[in-house]
């Protein structure tokens, strides 16, 4: 460019200003429609016009405003601004499904979504003000927002003691117990039992070397005929609890040597009077007397069977004890007798009762079971073993330590591992780039990770250790929530005070009622002080509730009226004097405090009192909608026909005042009876007496959680 | 050479303000039972599933705790105790029944028990066990599982059918 030239100003660079001006120009307009276009600004816009189409438009309105809306709680990190498109989340007269999303009213829940944000249950990016940003995993921020299939594990992670209204959540922490998850892995809010899997230390004195082989390779008893596993789906929805790993042919030779030469702590052979055995070896009701006998002593109630009835083939019977189906064809019949007769010699923290047995009875049992309860096919697809060898042993011995059976079974010699498996006390708060993903093909989050690793371990580790579970689906996601509510703890001291800790729940009686609650394992099905199982009655008030003299008869000979019952109290075969025991330790010390047995004196009931009383059970209240007396009556609540032999007065009364002040979760529903009222239903069911004992039903506990759960 | 340098200034320029305008990243199909809090099996029709709401879903939960042992053909526990009762009490999802009565008459009802709406003394008054949303959370669930489908009253079924 010449000199002369400089600083001049052609036309030509006055038309590139021109362009690049109105270029510049052009850029600018175009931010302020970006932001008029906002995603968020279109749903403020649309929710206006939506409340101005409704009848309650002016209370809408006068709440609307069109900024960023947010709910900031410091101490708990929480800055959400979800309410800026869900604007209608408090407005109750929004709570309609018809009403369109993102603006419905949040569902009424006992927290006020204001003083808590969402964030802290729904997960998901709170400052974020676009929609794929605020609720998935986007390269920027990684907590999706949680799947609303899966959110009590939001009330799990502040509530570690369980909620009725989670039924979900508290299932899958009781199937997180059950399957001894803890064994392996740290898990927040879920103790080391005493015993996880069987003691192994004698197990070569139970089974056979080809019998582990099976349940090694295979661990289920009852296969159908085309080979498919059928224990699942039967009527108990109960998986085994032993899980299947992965072994080589090798592996299962190497295991099966080392545990059948396993003798530790032998049971010490018990031989039956041989007047007995001669008696009745050769009595054809042998056979069918013994199963009258596993029958009548109620062995179905924790243990199943598989019965076949119309061509469909069902588990019938509890499922606190293994199933039995096959038993006769696993166990040494020399070890069976001994152990019936003392189990906790042979398996200690066993939950089997020890019986008491005569001789006659040992005999028919056994020879029933080891006669009937068998399957001469079970050990058909096995090779042949040879005796173990050394190498084998040996081989056998590394193994049982590396794949972690020390974790769930004590064996001599190797003491289990600490930390076997991966910490998941805090797996529900890891983000997505922290889990491996492996080559499988799923959605890069928590909940895809979890569900895959559960279902199928090596799909995301080839190299995992973890065995095979197989799971119902309800079971499946009830697990899923519990671990995702595991968090860890608590990142801010706000969350912290938050925590709702589990109560911990322990009975631990003294004397000699302490020996026969540990010899008839009463906690396996009872409840005491919270402690205990749920399949049978809480008896944390039973000397409240019944007649010491009813107890001890109940005790020796344990009835039932309900026909329709599977799962009953064992006959338990007791002595007068440990019935006595028992019923004088619960008649003492498991007491109600709200049930005075001095404020009612029954000499005071009159007949007139107790006509009145029936004619208001039968005409007013019509209670034989639900319970039973005589032959009709409803079968919800327990049979009364000897209420007045079972029950004390004193907790009639306060029974009828208030169900729930004393069984809080009872179904009984609270009447509003007037003081004259009451005494007249108690009188009238003092006067019921008859020989037979009513019993409260076993089963509608148990069953109740499970309905919660799998939602039958 | 100029006019290049000048096409490509315009270039970037718009290049640039083009970036902004990334399109947001494509919503993942969600699934339609993982949007669901709880979900119920259709009673007259196995194979189908209703998907439930929060309050319906406590609603249920409620249900197989204190109902569902007279309103249920099955029960947890077995046997349901609805085959002893005269009058037979209605199937929690008999819409044919349940769908005419509003929401206050069953509120009413299980507030207050059957005699004090005329009805059978065989149903006893929950008003003092349950509170007044669990109530109102079982009538949600009631809703829910109705066959025929419930109608909310006010908003007639479409007259024309669904595809």
């Amino acid at each position: 460019m010449p000199a002369e030239e400089m600083g001049k100003v052609t036309d030509r660079m006055r038309f590139a200003f021109a362009v690049s001006s109105l270029i510049f120009l052009a850029v600018l307009a175009i931010s302020p429609f970006k932001d008029y276009r906002r995603e968020w600004k279109q749903y403020k816009r649309t929710y206006l016009r939506f409340a101005q189409g409704r009848p309650d438009t002016k209370r809408l309105t006068a709440d609307y405003s069109p900024d960023i809306d947010q709910i900031w709680i410091p101490g708990m990190n929480v800055v959400d601004r979800c309410t800026t498109c869900h604007q209608g989340i408090t407005q109750a007269s929004l709570a309609d499904s018809s009403v369109p999303q993102p603006f419905r009213a949040h569902p009424p829940i006992p927290h006020n979504v204001r003083d808590w944000g969402c964030t802290i249950c729904h997960r998901g990016q709170g400052p974020a003000t676009a929609v794929a940003e605020a609720h998935e995993s986007t390269l920027a921020w990684e907590q999706p927002a949680l799947p609303t299939h899966f959110i009590q594990a939001s009330c799990g992670t502040c509530h570690q003691s369980d909620l009725p209204q989670t039924p979900q959540l508290v299932k899958g922490r009781q199937v997180l117990a059950e399957l001894n998850c803890v064994g392996c892995h740290k898990l927040q809010g879920i103790e080391r039992p005493a015993m996880l899997g069987p003691d192994l230390s004698s197990i070569g004195t139970k089974v056979s070397r080809e019998w582990v082989y099976k349940w090694l390779k295979e661990p289920r008893t009852i296969v159908d005929k085309d080979g498919n596993v059928t224990v699942n789906g039967y009527e108990t929805e109960e998986e085994p609890r032993m899980p299947k790993f992965r072994l080589s042919e090798t592996e299962l030779r190497a295991l099966t040597a080392y545990l059948s030469v396993q003798n530790a702590k032998p049971l010490a052979p018990y031989r039956i009077s041989s007047a007995v055995v001669a008696s009745w070896s050769k009595n054809p009701e042998l056979i069918s007397q013994g199963e009258l006998r596993f029958r009548q002593m109620f062995c179905s109630t924790c243990h199943s069977l598989a019965v076949t009835r119309a061509g469909e083939t069902k588990l019938i019977g509890g499922d606190i004890g293994p199933e039995l189906t096959k038993v006769g064809s696993k166990v040494n019949p020399d070890w069976l007798v001994a152990w019936l007769r003392d189990p906790e010699a042979y398996l200690p923290h066993t939950r089997m009762p020890k019986y008491g047995w005569s001789d006659e009875d040992l005999y028919k049992v056994t020879q029933y079971i080891t006669t009937k309860l068998v399957d001469p096919d079970l050990l058909n697809d096995v090779p042949k073993l040879d005796p173990p060898t050394d190498a084998e042993i040996q081989l056998g011995r590394r193994l049982f330590a590396e794949k972690g059976c020390a974790s769930c079974h004590a064996i001599e010699g190797i003491s289990p591992q600490k930390d076997f498996g991966p910490d998941l006390s805090a797996l529900g708060a890891k983000n997505a780039s922290e889990l491996e993903f492996g080559t499988a093909k799923i959605a890069h989050n928590l909940v895809s990770y979890i569900q895959a690793k559960l279902q199928d371990p090596v799909s995301v580790n080839p190299a995992a250790r973890m065995p095979q579970y197989s799971w119902e689906p309800g079971d499946l996601d009830a697990v899923i929530t519990a671990l995702l509510s595991m968090k860890g703890a608590p990142a801010t001291s706000a969350l912290q005070n938050l925590v709702v800790p589990r109560k911990d729940a322990s009975f631990r009686p003294t004397g000699s009622f302490a020996e026969l609650y540990e010899r008839y394992k009463c906690y396996t099905c009872h409840k005491f002080n919270g402690y205990g199982g749920d399949l049978a009655p809480d008896l944390t008030y039973e000397g409240s509730r019944v007649q010491r003299q009813w107890l001890i008869e109940f005790l020796k000979n344990p009835q039932t009226l309900r026909p329709t019952l599977i799962l009953r109290m064992p006959q338990l075969n007791m002595s007068e004097k440990d019935a006595a025991i028992l019923a004088d330790y619960l008649s003492m010390v498991m007491q109600h405090p709200a049930v005075n047995p001095a404020a009612i004196d029954s000499k005071q009931f009159t007949p007139a009192m107790a006509t009145l009383g029936k004619q208001l059970y039968e005409v007013k209240y019509q209670c034989q909608s639900c319970h039973t007396i005589g032959a009709s009556g409803g079968y919800v609540g327990p049979n009364l026909n000897n209420a007045g032999g079972w029950l004390t007065p004193a907790w009639m009364e306060a029974w009828l005042k208030n169900p729930q002040a004393l069984v809080a979760d009872t179904i009984e529903p609270r009447r509003n009876f007037t003081d004259q009222e009451i005494q007249a239903l108690t009188a009238y069911l003092m006067t019921l007496r008859a020989g037979l004992k009513p019993q409260k039903t076993a089963s509608i506990s148990g069953a109740r959680l499970l309905a919660q759960g799998a939602g039958r | 050479m100029k006019r290049r340098n000048l096409l490509f200034t315009v270039g970037l320029i718009a290049l640039v303000s083009l970036s902004g305008c990334r399109k947001p990243a494509a919503a993942a199909k969600a699934d339609p039972l993982l949007a669901a809090y709880d979900s119920e099996p259709d009673w007259s029709d196995a194979t189908k599933s209703v998907s439930l709401r929060y309050q319906e879903a406590q609603g249920k939960r409620v249900f197989y705790q204190y109902c569902v042992w007279c309103h249920a053909d099955a029960t947890p526990a077995g046997p349901s105790n609805r085959s002893n009762l005269t009058p037979v009490p209605p199937l929690l999802n008999d819409g044919a029944t349940l769908n005419s009565e509003s929401d206050e008459f069953m509120q009413n009802i299980i507030t207050l028990g059957g005699s004090a709406m005329g009805k059978s003394a065989m149903m006893p008054p929950y008003g003092r066990t349950l509170s007044a949303e669990e109530i109102r959370s079982v009538i949600a669930f009631t809703r829910a599982i109705a066959q025929p489908p419930f109608q909310p009253p006010g908003r007639p079924g479409s007259q024309y059918s669904v595809k």
